[in-house]
């Protein structure tokens, strides 16, 4: 790797902290912006002024505004996300907590369906335009076509509750009972690849038939080697380098798109904690959750560019 | 050609016959989804954790109902939702309302064996009143709200003085309030040389075992409990523990919770959802019980909304609707329809509040007439968090359409819509409010005066002083009378439309004996055993 | 062969669901608003073809209008993603230097906000209504279409006739709008089919958790949401909407793939 690339890297890194001081300053001006406060929830219609005012007072919304990010910004620094002001929970355990139960969902569907989408698309782009292609063509585009909630509920529905393969409800952590906790999670991972590898499969059929065309392809399969060989020593990692980068992105979107899953198969998760916590209005909750959120998809894209020039060498050296 | 094909395609079948074999032994071999805990446990389900152990402090409905176990006050609420003496023997009022002299019940002791004594009241009240704590209630007491609390005094070891500044009649009341805590009483070992909570030492039926955050929590029976004699009675009355263990268990999702019932995983839910109950009421292996709870829901109005301050219009919104068949459809045909303010469950709701006025289209027509109505829309907010309020917003505009009254249902969460009633910014609300234990205090909730309370929804001048002459008396055929004449007024002005008050339904295992709800709505786990087979 | 095949299915797809969007204008085999309590949840039969969902209204005359509100509430989300989008991409592309980069801050911060928060926090201030769901969904789409746009302006910058176009004397403002930006548009339109089809998804979602274009009227995202916890009871409430939904994406996905075929990137550009 050229220096002039690790260079730029850097710069790519720096850039980041104004990003998330950014989202830090949108998320804590947004909530504030919204009606309805939290200590007015809390309440509820019940509640006297004077309560309203000590609660208010409690949670330090008394204080200007500027006050209030000041000191939450300097908490943060030292490591203190806070407390949820909805359950008194410390808010960053409580973040790591839900974060495993999505993380695992996301990593493992979106790993098994660049296992399953890569192949495929690879080979749909090798028997371009026949009935496989077709065949492999039509049905990433149909999963990519369905709303994955629904996808989620119609497995509920048959796998779950009407074949009982799998329990429909709840979730026990992985310390408590591996297996029960696996087996949780089977339905929303089986969805999620399903989504996932339709995306994932185009992209990779595409990128694949575009460096097929190209000449060196066509040069090595001249010079006489199989066309696995072909296939998987020149085509494969160029193809893949356009799949990385949608991977970098699908899986930075994910994990805050991923609320509506975890709402479906009730799943204590990150994205459930993001949602529940703006309708409760729960700042540090949300606020923490945002900037977590956003380091993960800003920390992801970096990642996802350090290891670009490994599959595609022309921009190392670019 | 083929060999090729083969060649790819052979790791691809591998892989995914693995993940399935993977997948398929990963369901098959799962153990029992829920571990069943020791006989003799009972396992109730909370929607959410409790925020704190203790009373008053940090609290929300379900830790109150968790720590009305461990911890008791000096007054409770009875099962007709009166209050009753319960760490206290008898309470005695002064001719001028100003001293209550609480005699404490003799030979009572703590967890840890200590004797209970007025001293320990006056430690725990003083924590109260501490405002560095955060007791919710300490605006009640401290001055800005009814009356002042000038000082407690342990006259001896069996008698508590209070001392107030004016005389209340919900002085008692505000005691024994749940979301209070109770007042409860707590020995001082409850707090710990620093100053902070440490855990609850009270005097109840049931001890603190172990609190698994987020998981569950756990009491134990109390041997040495010293019951009141008789049968159960609200959260006084006979508490002694049937059980030897309670487990309440932190479920949040509903459907989770209903899955986790029909499996055995818990033994009672007491706040099951309406839709729900054609489901749980397929499965004879199930009890189900309904209460009436103290909360009321209700369409509000504006009254000084440039439309509906026509009492003309609202009185015609009023006649489109059938409110019995709404009621029916909201709740399941579980809840009645109720216009008062009052609900059934009050010892003050009587024949005056019980009139049911019908649905009159032709009348509604003529009124609108006479006001001049054009077709103006009248906007009603809802929310999806409470699907009642939802529906109902929904089938008023269906029935209010019928008399050419245009209605649109604008949806917004729960916070904008609490931010919005307590604001005074609508046309007409879809609101449910929860649960007023006297009927002053239902007449307080929606009567005020708008400009300094702008989320008051009457206030003329008469009902401002109705109410006003409610609280200051404690007779209680006065206050009837007074109630009475509210209510006539409520179905003349209409400036708002009640329906019911919510039921909650319970839904337990057979083998759960003698469990009952009643009108606080708090789970109560003593008083209830288990019939194992 | 294969644009073909694309075309012909994805167009299908499309004007059916313009066709039943443009239909419920005119007719339905019931009101969709009508309540009935006494006929709630009847499964699909001769009175109602799709059934009745829980307030007793017609499923199928529900479809129909619902076809029109989402496609309305995707189309202007689009329209309003592409404009602001291709503006934003355009002023960064050609200002380049300070301006360029604070653009960009802004424009990955708003990239790595999750769209349902945004969504979230926009249409509670603006009520749960179309106009805050196309100002929500179209905000939270913009900063795609800007890197898009921007990335387009910054490569063809350079490029021969671009020079040639400076060198004429044209400003550079002119240049970009004579010879940049009609280059956007191949591109542009293919990130519009993909983003038609994100949208119907998100809205969707957003009415899935309870935000969303706000019911009684329907759109097939909060009739997928009411149906949820009737799916064990009464399936059809969940099914027709999803299956509509499934194939209005394949179809507009089936398009965009056609419409990029046809505008295959080693086309000469203008």
């Amino acid at each position: 790797m050229s220096s002039s690339f690790l260079l730029y890297l850097l710069r790519r890194a720096l850039w980041t902290v104004p990003t998330l001081l950014l989202v830090a300053v949108l998320v804590f001006v947004l909530m504030r912006l919204i009606p309805g406060d939290p200590a007015q929830l809390i309440l509820g219609d019940a509640g006297t002024a004077e309560q309203l005012a000590d609660l208010r007072a409690q949670f330090g919304l008394d204080k200007p505004i500027l006050v209030q990010f000041g000191l939450w910004l300097s908490h943060m620094a030292s490591g203190d996300f806070g407390h949820s002001l909805s359950s008194g929970e410390a808010v960053l355990p409580l973040l790591l907590e839900r974060f495993q139960v999505s993380a695992a969902i996301v990593l493992v569907a979106v790993g098994a369906a660049t296992l399953l989408a890569v192949p495929a698309g690879l080979f749909a782009a090798w028997k371009q335009n026949s009935l496989t292609d077709t065949v492999i063509v039509a049905g990433a585009t149909f999963f990519l076509s369905i709303p994955s909630f629904w996808l989620g509920l119609l497995l509920l529905l048959f796998v779950g509750l009407k074949l009982g393969w799998v329990p429909v409800v709840g979730y026990v952590t992985f310390s408590q009972d591996w297996r029960a906790a696996a087996s949780y999670l089977v339905l929303p991972v089986i969805t999620l690849t399903l989504i996932e590898m339709g995306v994932l499969t185009r992209m990779a059929r595409s990128s694949a038939i575009e460096t097929l065309r190209l000449e060196y392809v066509t040069h090595a399969r001249a010079k006489g080697l199989s066309e696995l060989r072909v296939l998987l020593r020149h085509v494969l990692p160029n193809a893949f380098a356009p799949t990385w980068t949608l991977i970098g992105l699908v899986l930075g979107n994910l994990l805050g798109g991923i609320a509506v899953l975890e709402t479906v198969f009730t799943l204590p998760g990150l994205g459930r904690l993001l949602v529940d916590a703006i309708f409760a209005r729960d700042y540090p909750v949300v606020q923490g959750c945002l900037l977590f959120t956003a380091g993960i998809y800003v920390l992801v894209n970096l990642v996802v560019d350090l290891f670009y020039p490994l599959f595609d060498p022309r921009v190392a050296t670019s | 050609m083929e060999t090729r094909r083969k060649n790819a395609a052979r790791p691809l079948a591998r892989l995914l016959t693995a993940t399935f074999t993977l997948a398929a032994c990963l369901a098959l071999g799962a153990p029992a989804l829920h571990a069943q805990p020791a006989q003799d446990t009972l396992r109730i389900r909370l929607n959410a954790d409790i925020r704190s152990t203790d009373p008053g402090i940090n609290r929300d409905a379900n830790t109150d109902a968790v720590v009305s176990h461990i911890v008791e006050g000096l007054v409770a609420f009875r099962e007709d939702t009166t209050v009753g003496p319960l760490l206290a023997q008898s309470v005695t009022t002064s001719p001028d309302g100003l001293t209550y002299t609480f005699a404490l019940r003799p030979g009572l002791r703590f967890h840890n064996g200590a004797p209970l004594t007025a001293d320990d009241v006056v430690f725990s009240w003083h924590r109260y009143m501490t405002p560095a704590n955060n007791w919710r209630c300490l605006s009640e007491f401290d001055g800005r709200g009814q009356a002042k609390v000038l000082k407690v005094e342990a006259k001896d070891p069996l008698t508590v003085v209070y001392t107030l500044d004016r005389p209340s009649a919900l002085f008692l009341e505000t005691l024994a309030r749940p979301d209070c805590g109770g007042a409860g009483v707590y020995h001082r070992s409850s707090v710990g040389p620093d100053g902070k909570w440490r855990e609850p030492v009270g005097t109840g039926p049931f001890k603190l075992a172990e609190w698994k955050r987020g998981q569950y929590i756990d009491l134990v029976r109390n041997p040495d409990y010293a019951a009141l004699p008789g049968k159960r009675d609200g959260n006084t009355g006979n508490k002694t523990a049937e059980v030897a263990r309670v487990r309440f268990v932190v479920i949040p999702d509903v459907a989770a919770s209903k899955a986790a019932l029909l499996s055995g995983g818990v033994d009672l839910i007491f706040d099951v959802e309406d839709n729900d109950l054609p489901e749980y009421r397929r499965h004879p292996e199930l009890v189900m019980q309904s209460m009436p709870t103290m909360s009321l829901n209700g369409l509000l109005f504006q009254t000084r909304d440039p439309l509906l301050k026509d009492v003309r219009i609202r009185r015609a919104l009023a006649l489109t609707l059938d409110v019995p068949e709404m009621v029916d459809a909201l709740t399941e045909g579980t809840a009645q329809p109720n216009r008062s303010v009052i609900p059934r469950a009050s010892p003050f709701y009587g024949r005056a509040q019980s009139g049911m006025p019908g649905r009159d289209i032709a009348a509604a027509r003529k009124l609108l007439a006479e006001a001049g109505y054009r077709g103006q829309t009248i906007k009603i907010l809802a929310t999806k968090r409470y699907n009642s309020l939802f529906d109902m917003a929904v089938l008023t505009q269906a029935m209010a359409s019928e008399a050419g009254l245009k209605v649109d249902v604008e949806v917004l969460d729960w916070a904008t819509m609490l931010d919005r009633y307590n604001r005074g910014d609508y046309q007409a609300m879809a609101f449910t409010y929860s649960a007023r234990l006297d009927a002053s205090l239902s007449y307080e909730m929606i009567i005020g005066p708008k400009d300094r309370q702008p989320r008051k929804v009457w206030d003329t001048p008469e009902a401002i002083r109705l109410l006003g002459n409610s609280m200051n008396t404690t007779d209680r055929a006065q206050r009837q009378a007074m109630f009475d004449s509210l209510d006539a007024r409520l179905l003349e002005d209409v400036p708002a439309v009640f329906f019911y008050s919510e039921m909650r339904t319970s839904a337990a295992r057979d083998y759960v004996k003698g469990y009952k709800g009643w009108p606080m709505g708090q789970p109560r786990a003593w008083g209830v055993s288990l019939a194992r087979r | 062969m294969k644009l073909r095949t694309n075309a012909l299915i994805g167009g299908l797809l499309v004007a059916t669901v313009t066709a039943m969007a443009l239909l419920s204008v005119i007719w339905t085999p019931y009101n969709p608003l009508r309540l009935n309590l006494r006929m709630r949840l009847k499964p699909p039969g001769n009175l109602h073809w799709l059934g009745t969902d829980e307030f007793g209204r017609d499923i199928l005359s529900r479809l129909l209008a619902g076809a029109g509100a989402s496609l309305l509430v995707a189309a202007l989300t689009v329209l309003v993603a592409l404009l602001l989008g291709t503006l934003l991409g355009l002023i960064a592309g050609y200002f380049r230097g300070r301006i360029d980069r604070v653009m960009m801050v802004f424009n990955d911060a708003l990239l790595a906000f999750p769209g349902i928060l945004l969504a979230l926090g926009i249409m509670v201030v603006t009520g749960a209504n179309k106009y805050g769901i196309v100002l929500a969904l179209g905000l939270a789409y913009t900063p795609t279409v800007v890197r898009l746009v921007r990335g387009t302006v910054l490569s063809l910058r350079e490029k021969e006739y671009v020079e040639a176009s400076r060198v004429i004397g044209n400003s550079e403002l002119v240049t970009m709008l004579r010879h940049i930006l009609p280059n956007c548009a191949a591109p542009l339109m293919v990130l519009g089919t993909s983003m038609f089809g994100w949208v119907v998804l998100a809205e969707s979602a957003l009415s899935f958790l309870g935000l969303g274009v706000p019911p009684p009227a329907p759109t097939w995202g909060n009739m997928l949401s009411s149906g949820r916890p009737y799916i064990e009871s009464a399936a059809w409430l969940g099914i027709a909407p999803g299956v509509c939904i499934a194939l209005t994406l394949l179809g507009i996905n089936l398009l965009g793939d056609a419409l990029r075929d046809w505008l295959d990137p080693r086309m000469e550009p203008r």
